[in-house]
Protein backbone atom coordinates (compact mmCIF):
# COMPACT_ATOMS: atom_id res chain seq x y z
CA UNK A 1 0.00 0.00 0.00
CA UNK A 2 1.41 3.50 0.51
CA UNK A 3 5.06 3.79 1.14
CA UNK A 4 6.39 2.54 3.50
CA UNK A 5 5.24 2.35 7.19
CA UNK A 6 6.92 1.02 9.84
CA UNK A 7 4.67 -0.28 12.96
CA UNK A 8 5.86 -0.71 16.40
CA UNK A 9 6.17 -4.74 16.74
CA UNK A 10 3.49 -4.51 19.69
CA UNK A 11 0.88 -2.98 17.10
CA UNK A 12 1.24 -5.98 14.88
CA UNK A 13 1.13 -8.43 17.57
CA UNK A 14 -1.98 -6.69 18.59
CA UNK A 15 -3.54 -7.15 14.44
CA UNK A 16 -2.32 -10.69 14.90
CA UNK A 17 -3.78 -11.40 17.90
CA UNK A 18 -7.08 -10.04 17.04
CA UNK A 19 -6.93 -11.62 13.38
CA UNK A 20 -6.48 -15.23 14.89
CA UNK A 21 -9.18 -14.98 17.70
CA UNK A 22 -11.27 -14.40 14.98
CA UNK A 23 -10.23 -16.93 12.64
CA UNK A 24 -10.92 -19.21 15.76
CA UNK A 25 -14.52 -17.73 16.99
CA UNK A 26 -16.23 -17.12 13.70
CA UNK A 27 -17.82 -20.05 11.76
CA UNK A 28 -19.86 -17.93 9.11
CA UNK A 29 -17.77 -18.23 5.89
CA UNK A 30 -18.54 -15.03 4.74
CA UNK A 31 -17.36 -13.42 7.94
CA UNK A 32 -14.41 -15.65 7.43
CA UNK A 33 -13.93 -14.58 4.32
CA UNK A 34 -14.03 -11.02 5.03
CA UNK A 35 -11.31 -11.22 7.63
CA UNK A 36 -9.01 -13.10 5.49
CA UNK A 37 -9.27 -10.07 2.91
CA UNK A 38 -8.56 -7.10 6.27
CA UNK A 39 -5.18 -10.21 6.60
CA UNK A 40 -4.25 -9.84 3.50
CA UNK A 41 -4.73 -6.04 3.46
CA UNK A 42 -3.05 -5.61 6.89
CA UNK A 43 0.25 -7.85 6.11
CA UNK A 44 0.65 -5.26 2.88
CA UNK A 45 -0.22 -2.67 4.92
CA UNK A 46 3.15 -3.59 7.13
CA UNK A 47 5.20 -3.80 4.73
CA UNK A 48 5.12 -7.84 3.77
CA UNK A 49 5.00 -9.69 0.27
CA UNK A 50 1.74 -10.89 -0.60
CA UNK A 51 3.22 -12.71 -3.51
CA UNK A 52 5.37 -15.16 -0.95
CA UNK A 53 2.12 -15.66 1.01
CA UNK A 54 0.13 -17.10 -2.11
CA UNK A 55 3.37 -19.46 -2.77
CA UNK A 56 2.84 -20.80 0.65
CA UNK A 57 -1.30 -20.82 0.52
CA UNK A 58 -0.59 -22.43 -2.49
CA UNK A 59 0.96 -25.39 -1.34
CA UNK A 60 -1.98 -26.36 1.23
CA UNK A 61 -4.88 -26.24 -1.72
CA UNK A 62 -4.48 -29.81 -1.92
CA UNK A 63 -4.62 -30.95 1.59
CA UNK A 64 -8.07 -28.88 1.64
CA UNK A 65 -9.77 -30.42 -1.31
CA UNK A 66 -9.26 -33.86 0.38
CA UNK A 67 -10.68 -32.40 3.59
CA UNK A 68 -13.20 -31.82 2.00
CA UNK A 69 -14.01 -35.26 1.18
CA UNK A 70 -13.24 -36.42 3.84
CA UNK A 71 -15.65 -34.65 6.14
CA UNK A 72 -18.24 -35.43 3.79
CA UNK A 73 -17.96 -39.14 4.01
CA UNK A 74 -17.93 -39.13 7.62
CA UNK A 75 -20.29 -36.30 8.56
CA UNK A 76 -23.97 -37.57 8.58
CA UNK A 77 -26.27 -35.80 7.45
CA UNK A 78 -26.92 -32.64 4.79
CA UNK A 79 -27.74 -32.73 1.68
CA UNK A 80 -25.65 -34.79 -1.00
CA UNK A 81 -24.01 -33.20 -4.01
CA UNK A 82 -21.95 -36.13 -5.40
CA UNK A 83 -23.38 -40.20 -4.19
CA UNK A 84 -21.82 -43.08 -5.39
CA UNK A 85 -25.00 -45.83 -4.93
CA UNK A 86 -25.20 -45.20 -1.35
CA UNK A 87 -21.89 -43.56 -0.10
CA UNK A 88 -22.07 -40.03 0.33
CA UNK A 89 -18.42 -38.84 -1.53
CA UNK A 90 -19.55 -34.44 -1.53
CA UNK A 91 -21.92 -33.04 0.86
CA UNK A 92 -23.13 -29.53 1.62
CA UNK A 93 -22.24 -29.90 5.08
CA UNK A 94 -18.34 -31.59 4.35
CA UNK A 95 -18.00 -29.03 1.43
CA UNK A 96 -19.18 -25.61 4.07
CA UNK A 97 -16.57 -27.37 7.46
CA UNK A 98 -13.63 -28.11 4.40
CA UNK A 99 -13.87 -24.36 3.25
CA UNK A 100 -13.80 -22.91 7.08
CA UNK A 101 -10.91 -25.00 8.28
CA UNK A 102 -9.54 -23.95 4.50
CA UNK A 103 -10.31 -20.04 5.47
CA UNK A 104 -9.15 -20.23 9.09
CA UNK A 105 -5.50 -21.85 8.37
CA UNK A 106 -5.03 -18.67 5.17
CA UNK A 107 -5.90 -16.43 7.83
CA UNK A 108 -3.53 -17.41 10.79
CA UNK A 109 -0.94 -18.16 7.98
CA UNK A 110 -1.28 -14.56 6.77
CA UNK A 111 -1.41 -12.93 10.23
CA UNK A 112 1.22 -14.67 11.22
CA UNK A 113 3.31 -13.22 8.56
CA UNK A 114 2.69 -9.85 10.02
CA UNK A 115 4.88 -10.73 12.53
CA UNK A 116 7.76 -11.64 10.24
CA UNK A 117 7.89 -8.00 8.37
CA UNK A 118 9.70 -6.84 12.01
CA UNK A 119 13.74 -7.81 12.65
CA UNK A 120 13.65 -10.02 15.82
CA UNK A 121 15.60 -7.51 17.92
CA UNK A 122 12.62 -5.49 17.66
CA UNK A 123 10.55 -8.20 18.65
CA UNK A 124 12.16 -9.03 21.86
CA UNK A 125 12.30 -5.40 22.60
CA UNK A 126 8.71 -5.91 22.09
CA UNK A 127 7.72 -8.21 23.79
CA UNK A 128 10.16 -7.40 26.40
CA UNK A 129 7.76 -3.78 26.96
CA UNK A 130 4.45 -6.07 27.37
CA UNK A 131 5.91 -7.31 30.65
CA UNK A 132 7.25 -10.68 29.40
CA UNK A 133 10.51 -11.91 31.11
CA UNK A 134 13.42 -11.21 28.52
CA UNK A 135 14.32 -15.04 28.45
CA UNK A 136 11.01 -16.04 26.88
CA UNK A 137 11.17 -13.52 24.39
CA UNK A 138 15.18 -14.13 24.11
CA UNK A 139 13.66 -17.76 23.27
CA UNK A 140 11.24 -16.83 20.63
CA UNK A 141 13.77 -15.24 18.50
CA UNK A 142 16.44 -17.71 18.53
CA UNK A 143 13.91 -20.27 17.41
CA UNK A 144 12.63 -18.00 14.54
CA UNK A 145 16.23 -17.25 13.63
CA UNK A 146 17.37 -21.09 13.39
CA UNK A 147 14.63 -21.94 11.50
CA UNK A 148 16.85 -21.53 8.13
CA UNK A 149 19.08 -23.30 9.31
CA UNK A 150 17.52 -26.39 10.18
CA UNK A 151 16.56 -26.39 6.26
CA UNK A 152 19.39 -25.83 5.06
CA UNK A 153 20.67 -28.57 6.65
CA UNK A 154 17.68 -31.15 6.03
CA UNK A 155 18.61 -30.34 2.70
CA UNK A 156 22.38 -31.51 3.13
CA UNK A 157 21.33 -34.67 4.29
CA UNK A 158 18.83 -35.54 1.59
CA UNK A 159 21.72 -34.41 -1.40
CA UNK A 160 24.32 -36.72 1.20
CA UNK A 161 21.79 -39.42 0.71
CA UNK A 162 21.52 -39.06 -2.65
CA UNK A 163 24.93 -38.93 -3.76
CA UNK A 164 25.60 -42.33 -2.74
CA UNK A 165 23.46 -43.50 -5.92
CA UNK A 166 20.20 -43.94 -3.90
CA UNK A 167 17.18 -42.73 -6.10
CA UNK A 168 14.34 -41.89 -3.27
CA UNK A 169 11.91 -42.29 -5.83
CA UNK A 170 12.35 -46.05 -6.08
CA UNK A 171 13.17 -46.88 -2.73
CA UNK A 172 10.23 -49.05 -0.98
CA UNK A 173 7.72 -47.23 0.64
CA UNK A 174 8.80 -49.02 4.27
CA UNK A 175 12.63 -48.61 3.55
CA UNK A 176 12.19 -45.01 2.75
CA UNK A 177 10.46 -44.19 6.19
CA UNK A 178 13.64 -45.57 7.61
CA UNK A 179 15.30 -43.36 5.39
CA UNK A 180 13.38 -40.42 6.67
CA UNK A 181 13.85 -41.49 10.32
CA UNK A 182 17.57 -41.01 9.34
CA UNK A 183 17.47 -36.78 8.49
CA UNK A 184 15.68 -36.62 12.14
CA UNK A 185 18.85 -38.16 14.43
CA UNK A 186 21.17 -35.76 12.87
CA UNK A 187 18.86 -32.51 13.09
CA UNK A 188 18.17 -33.49 16.48
CA UNK A 189 21.67 -33.78 17.37
CA UNK A 190 22.68 -30.42 15.77
CA UNK A 191 19.96 -28.56 17.40
CA UNK A 192 21.19 -29.62 20.67
CA UNK A 193 24.85 -29.07 19.65
CA UNK A 194 24.08 -25.43 18.81
CA UNK A 195 22.02 -24.88 22.10
CA UNK A 196 24.81 -26.05 23.85
CA UNK A 197 26.95 -24.29 22.16
CA UNK A 198 24.90 -20.99 22.10
CA UNK A 199 24.37 -20.93 26.13
CA UNK A 200 28.05 -21.72 26.99
CA UNK A 201 28.66 -18.49 24.52
CA UNK A 202 26.43 -16.58 26.28
CA UNK A 203 27.48 -16.88 29.57
CA UNK A 204 30.71 -15.93 28.48
CA UNK A 205 29.62 -13.14 27.48
CA UNK A 206 27.47 -12.23 30.76
CA UNK A 207 23.98 -13.52 29.62
CA UNK A 208 21.68 -13.10 33.18
CA UNK A 209 24.81 -11.76 35.17
CA UNK A 210 22.55 -8.53 36.51
CA UNK A 211 19.41 -9.32 37.56
CA UNK A 212 18.42 -5.87 35.58
CA UNK A 213 18.62 -5.37 31.48
CA UNK A 214 18.79 -1.81 30.55
CA UNK A 215 17.88 -1.47 26.59
CA UNK A 216 19.87 0.54 24.56
CA UNK A 217 16.55 0.76 21.91
CA UNK A 218 13.49 1.62 23.66
CA UNK A 219 10.51 1.35 21.50
CA UNK A 220 7.84 4.20 21.10
CA UNK A 221 4.20 4.41 20.07
CA UNK A 222 3.87 6.77 17.94
CA UNK A 223 0.62 8.72 16.26
CA UNK A 224 -0.06 5.73 13.28
CA UNK A 225 0.61 3.11 15.76
CA UNK A 226 -2.58 4.40 18.13
CA UNK A 227 -4.47 5.21 14.88
CA UNK A 228 -3.89 1.24 13.55
CA UNK A 229 -4.85 -0.45 16.86
CA UNK A 230 -7.89 1.55 17.03
CA UNK A 231 -9.20 0.98 13.77
CA UNK A 232 -8.19 -2.64 14.64
CA UNK A 233 -10.62 -2.80 17.48
CA UNK A 234 -13.72 -1.27 15.83
CA UNK A 235 -13.71 -3.68 13.08
CA UNK A 236 -12.86 -6.58 15.63
CA UNK A 237 -15.77 -5.55 17.72
CA UNK A 238 -18.11 -4.94 14.61
CA UNK A 239 -17.46 -8.56 13.18
CA UNK A 240 -17.90 -9.66 16.27
CA UNK A 241 -21.10 -7.92 16.54
CA UNK A 242 -22.11 -8.95 13.14
CA UNK A 243 -21.34 -12.80 14.10
CA UNK A 244 -23.65 -12.53 17.01
CA UNK A 245 -26.33 -11.12 15.75
CA UNK A 246 -25.89 -13.60 13.23
CA UNK A 247 -26.06 -16.34 15.01
CA UNK B 1 35.42 -41.67 -16.95
CA UNK B 2 35.93 -38.02 -17.06
CA UNK B 3 34.83 -34.45 -16.01
CA UNK B 4 34.75 -31.80 -17.85
CA UNK B 5 34.14 -27.95 -17.26
CA UNK B 6 33.59 -26.06 -20.31
CA UNK B 7 33.38 -22.22 -20.36
CA UNK B 8 32.16 -22.66 -16.34
CA UNK B 9 30.92 -19.26 -14.03
CA UNK B 10 29.74 -19.55 -10.67
CA UNK B 11 28.21 -17.31 -8.26
CA UNK B 12 26.05 -17.70 -5.06
CA UNK B 13 22.75 -16.38 -5.14
CA UNK B 14 22.91 -13.04 -4.22
CA UNK B 15 26.77 -13.13 -4.48
CA UNK B 16 29.85 -12.58 -6.24
CA UNK B 17 31.04 -14.29 -9.18
CA UNK B 18 33.48 -16.98 -7.70
CA UNK B 19 34.71 -18.57 -10.52
CA UNK B 20 35.09 -17.14 -13.56
CA UNK B 21 35.13 -18.66 -17.37
CA UNK B 22 36.88 -21.91 -16.01
CA UNK B 23 37.68 -25.04 -18.56
CA UNK B 24 38.75 -28.03 -17.02
CA UNK B 25 39.25 -31.82 -18.02
CA UNK B 26 39.79 -34.19 -15.32
CA UNK B 27 41.18 -37.32 -16.78
CA UNK B 28 40.19 -40.51 -15.06
CA UNK B 29 42.57 -42.73 -13.42
CA UNK B 30 44.63 -40.05 -12.39
CA UNK B 31 45.22 -38.30 -9.19
CA UNK B 32 44.61 -34.59 -9.40
CA UNK B 33 45.04 -32.08 -6.47
CA UNK B 34 43.40 -28.90 -5.86
CA UNK B 35 45.16 -25.94 -3.65
CA UNK B 36 44.71 -22.67 -3.05
CA UNK B 37 43.93 -20.23 -0.16
CA UNK B 38 41.18 -20.18 1.67
CA UNK B 39 37.73 -18.85 0.03
CA UNK B 40 38.99 -19.33 -3.49
CA UNK B 41 36.73 -21.66 -4.15
CA UNK B 42 38.10 -25.49 -4.23
CA UNK B 43 35.08 -26.65 -2.18
CA UNK B 44 32.73 -24.84 -4.89
CA UNK B 45 34.42 -26.65 -7.87
CA UNK B 46 34.08 -29.79 -6.63
CA UNK B 47 30.75 -29.38 -5.97
CA UNK B 48 30.13 -28.30 -9.15
CA UNK B 49 32.07 -31.20 -10.56
CA UNK B 50 29.27 -33.79 -8.35
CA UNK B 51 26.03 -31.93 -9.28
CA UNK B 52 25.33 -30.55 -6.10
CA UNK B 53 25.87 -26.88 -7.58
CA UNK B 54 24.49 -26.44 -10.66
CA UNK B 55 26.78 -23.72 -12.90
CA UNK B 56 25.67 -19.94 -13.48
CA UNK B 57 26.71 -20.43 -16.71
CA UNK B 58 28.17 -23.18 -18.94
CA UNK B 59 28.21 -26.63 -18.96
CA UNK B 60 29.85 -29.59 -16.40
CA UNK B 61 29.69 -32.83 -17.85
CA UNK B 62 30.67 -35.92 -15.90
CA UNK B 63 30.96 -38.83 -18.01
CA UNK B 64 28.81 -37.39 -20.88
CA UNK B 65 25.92 -36.71 -18.32
CA UNK B 66 25.38 -32.92 -17.90
CA UNK B 67 24.96 -32.19 -14.38
CA UNK B 68 22.37 -29.32 -15.49
CA UNK B 69 20.00 -32.03 -16.25
CA UNK B 70 21.29 -35.41 -14.58
CA UNK B 71 19.86 -36.35 -10.57
CA UNK B 72 21.85 -36.55 -7.95
CA UNK B 73 21.66 -40.26 -7.74
CA UNK B 74 22.72 -40.68 -11.24
CA UNK B 75 26.04 -39.14 -10.42
CA UNK B 76 26.45 -40.74 -7.04
CA UNK B 77 26.60 -43.99 -8.76
CA UNK B 78 29.92 -42.92 -10.60
CA UNK B 79 31.50 -40.31 -8.03
CA UNK B 80 31.92 -40.64 -4.64
CA UNK B 81 32.03 -37.20 -3.09
CA UNK B 82 33.06 -36.94 0.60
CA UNK B 83 32.07 -33.17 2.16
CA UNK B 84 35.02 -31.03 3.56
CA UNK B 85 32.28 -30.94 7.52
CA UNK B 86 32.16 -34.85 7.83
CA UNK B 87 28.68 -34.29 9.42
CA UNK B 88 27.06 -33.42 6.72
CA UNK B 89 26.87 -37.08 5.20
CA UNK B 90 26.26 -38.71 8.94
CA UNK B 91 23.07 -39.84 10.01
CA UNK B 92 22.69 -43.68 11.22
CA UNK B 93 22.48 -44.39 14.88
CA UNK B 94 25.74 -46.59 14.37
CA UNK B 95 29.00 -46.94 12.47
CA UNK B 96 28.24 -50.13 11.36
CA UNK B 97 24.66 -48.97 10.57
CA UNK B 98 26.41 -46.30 8.50
CA UNK B 99 28.25 -48.38 6.47
CA UNK B 100 25.41 -50.86 5.87
CA UNK B 101 23.01 -48.45 4.89
CA UNK B 102 23.45 -48.08 1.35
CA UNK B 103 23.78 -51.97 0.21
CA UNK B 104 20.54 -52.49 2.67
CA UNK B 105 18.29 -50.14 0.54
CA UNK B 106 19.86 -51.87 -2.65
CA UNK B 107 18.20 -54.72 -1.41
CA UNK B 108 21.79 -56.48 -1.19
CA UNK B 109 22.19 -60.03 1.13
CA UNK B 110 22.24 -59.53 4.75
CA UNK B 111 25.51 -62.36 5.13
CA UNK B 112 27.39 -59.86 2.16
CA UNK B 113 26.85 -56.85 3.89
CA UNK B 114 27.85 -57.84 7.42
CA UNK B 115 31.18 -59.60 5.72
CA UNK B 116 31.84 -55.94 3.86
CA UNK B 117 31.01 -53.89 6.80
CA UNK B 118 33.76 -55.81 8.44
CA UNK B 119 36.29 -55.60 6.13
CA UNK B 120 35.29 -51.74 5.91
CA UNK B 121 35.74 -51.60 10.05
CA UNK B 122 39.25 -52.97 10.21
CA UNK B 123 40.23 -51.38 6.81
CA UNK B 124 39.65 -47.60 8.76
CA UNK B 125 40.38 -48.96 12.52
CA UNK B 126 36.59 -48.32 13.42
CA UNK B 127 36.53 -51.59 15.24
CA UNK B 128 36.54 -49.93 18.89
CA UNK B 129 34.12 -47.78 17.95
CA UNK B 130 31.63 -49.86 15.48
CA UNK B 131 28.54 -49.53 18.02
CA UNK B 132 28.95 -46.39 18.54
CA UNK B 133 27.21 -42.84 17.79
CA UNK B 134 28.68 -41.52 14.94
CA UNK B 135 28.04 -37.88 15.89
CA UNK B 136 30.06 -38.61 19.24
CA UNK B 137 33.16 -39.73 17.64
CA UNK B 138 36.14 -37.56 17.09
CA UNK B 139 37.08 -35.23 14.32
CA UNK B 140 39.54 -38.08 13.06
CA UNK B 141 37.12 -40.78 13.19
CA UNK B 142 34.48 -39.10 11.78
CA UNK B 143 36.45 -37.89 8.66
CA UNK B 144 37.29 -42.15 8.43
CA UNK B 145 33.77 -42.92 8.74
CA UNK B 146 32.89 -40.76 6.05
CA UNK B 147 35.85 -42.14 3.67
CA UNK B 148 34.81 -45.38 4.65
CA UNK B 149 30.94 -44.80 3.59
CA UNK B 150 31.68 -43.35 0.44
CA UNK B 151 34.29 -45.91 -0.76
CA UNK B 152 31.29 -48.87 0.21
CA UNK B 153 29.83 -47.69 -3.38
CA UNK B 154 32.90 -48.91 -5.38
CA UNK B 155 32.90 -45.55 -6.99
CA UNK B 156 34.94 -45.32 -10.25
CA UNK B 157 35.86 -42.01 -9.42
CA UNK B 158 36.41 -39.62 -5.78
CA UNK B 159 36.17 -35.97 -5.03
CA UNK B 160 37.73 -35.74 -1.61
CA UNK B 161 37.46 -32.41 0.01
CA UNK B 162 40.37 -32.21 2.61
CA UNK B 163 40.46 -35.62 3.69
CA UNK B 164 43.30 -35.03 6.05
CA UNK B 165 41.60 -32.55 8.47
CA UNK B 166 41.68 -34.16 11.75
CA UNK B 167 44.21 -37.11 11.02
CA UNK B 168 47.33 -37.91 13.33
CA UNK B 169 50.19 -38.57 11.96
CA UNK B 170 49.98 -42.46 11.98
CA UNK B 171 46.27 -42.02 10.42
CA UNK B 172 47.20 -40.09 7.82
CA UNK B 173 49.45 -42.76 6.75
CA UNK B 174 46.99 -44.93 6.46
CA UNK B 175 45.34 -42.33 4.48
CA UNK B 176 48.17 -42.52 2.28
CA UNK B 177 48.05 -46.31 1.43
CA UNK B 178 44.62 -46.20 0.85
CA UNK B 179 45.05 -43.83 -1.82
CA UNK B 180 47.94 -46.03 -3.30
CA UNK B 181 45.63 -49.01 -3.36
CA UNK B 182 42.73 -46.99 -5.12
CA UNK B 183 45.15 -45.50 -7.46
CA UNK B 184 46.33 -49.03 -8.35
CA UNK B 185 42.85 -50.34 -8.83
CA UNK B 186 42.30 -47.52 -11.34
CA UNK B 187 39.78 -45.00 -9.43
CA UNK B 188 40.68 -41.44 -10.42
CA UNK B 189 40.56 -38.85 -7.53
CA UNK B 190 40.26 -35.12 -6.83
CA UNK B 191 41.70 -34.48 -3.74
CA UNK B 192 41.34 -30.90 -2.13
CA UNK B 193 44.36 -30.19 0.34
CA UNK B 194 46.35 -27.52 2.58
CA UNK B 195 48.71 -29.96 3.11
CA UNK B 196 52.11 -29.69 0.76
CA UNK B 197 53.71 -33.08 1.99
CA UNK B 198 51.06 -35.29 1.01
CA UNK B 199 50.31 -33.15 -1.95
CA UNK B 200 53.87 -34.10 -3.31
CA UNK B 201 53.50 -37.97 -2.42
CA UNK B 202 50.34 -38.40 -4.68
CA UNK B 203 49.67 -35.79 -6.93
CA UNK B 204 49.86 -36.69 -10.65
CA UNK B 205 48.29 -32.94 -11.68
CA UNK B 206 48.32 -29.91 -9.57
CA UNK B 207 45.40 -27.61 -10.29
CA UNK B 208 45.87 -24.07 -8.53
CA UNK B 209 42.11 -22.61 -7.48
CA UNK B 210 42.64 -18.63 -7.09
CA UNK B 211 41.19 -15.47 -7.80
CA UNK B 212 38.01 -17.04 -9.91
CA UNK B 213 40.91 -18.97 -12.04
CA UNK B 214 41.95 -22.03 -11.95
CA UNK B 215 45.49 -22.41 -13.38
CA UNK B 216 47.74 -25.69 -14.00
CA UNK B 217 50.86 -25.61 -11.27
CA UNK B 218 53.58 -27.32 -9.76
N1 LIG C 1 26.52 -21.20 0.55
C1 LIG C 1 27.21 -20.10 0.23
N2 LIG C 1 26.57 -18.93 -0.02
C2 LIG C 1 27.26 -17.82 -0.34
N3 LIG C 1 28.59 -17.76 -0.46
C3 LIG C 1 29.29 -18.90 -0.23
C4 LIG C 1 28.64 -20.11 0.12
N4 LIG C 1 29.59 -21.07 0.30
C5 LIG C 1 30.77 -20.46 0.06
N5 LIG C 1 30.60 -19.17 -0.26
C6 LIG C 1 31.68 -18.21 -0.62
O1 LIG C 1 32.36 -18.70 -1.75
C7 LIG C 1 33.76 -18.45 -1.66
C8 LIG C 1 34.53 -19.74 -1.94
O2 LIG C 1 34.24 -20.69 -0.92
P1 LIG C 1 34.81 -22.16 -0.93
O3 LIG C 1 34.20 -22.87 0.23
O4 LIG C 1 34.60 -22.76 -2.27
O5 LIG C 1 36.36 -21.92 -0.68
P2 LIG C 1 37.51 -22.98 -0.40
O6 LIG C 1 38.56 -22.74 -1.44
O7 LIG C 1 36.97 -24.36 -0.30
O8 LIG C 1 38.07 -22.51 1.02
P3 LIG C 1 38.71 -23.39 2.24
O9 LIG C 1 40.14 -23.60 1.90
O10 LIG C 1 38.54 -22.50 3.42
O11 LIG C 1 37.92 -24.65 2.36
C9 LIG C 1 34.00 -17.88 -0.28
O12 LIG C 1 34.22 -16.49 -0.43
C10 LIG C 1 32.72 -18.12 0.48
O13 LIG C 1 32.44 -17.05 1.34
MG1 LIG D 1 36.78 -25.73 1.16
Amino acid sequence: MAGKVSLDPRTKLFMVLAISSLAVFLTNIYLLLLVLLLAVAALAFAGGSIVDLLGKLKRLIAIFIAIVFVQSIFTKGGQPLLQAGELVILSDIGLTRGIQTMLRFFIILSSAAIMTTSNPREIIQGLIQCKVPYEIAFMVTVAIRFFPILRDEVNDIMTAIQLRGINLKQVPFLKRLKTYSYLLSPMLFSVFMKSQDLSVAMEMRAFRAYPRRTSLRVLHFRTQDYQVMALCTIIFLAIVFTALKAG
Amino acid sequence: MMIALNAVSFRYPRGNWILKDINLHIESKKCTFMVGPNGGGKTTLGKLMTGILKPTLGDVFVDKLNTKQAKLYQVGTKVGYLFQEPERQIFAATVRDELAFVMELKGIEKEVIEQRVEVALVRFQLQEVADSFPFQLSRGEKQRLALATVLMNNPSFLILDEPTTGLDVERKERLSEIIRELKKRGTGMVIISHDERFVEKHADRIIIVAGGGARDGG
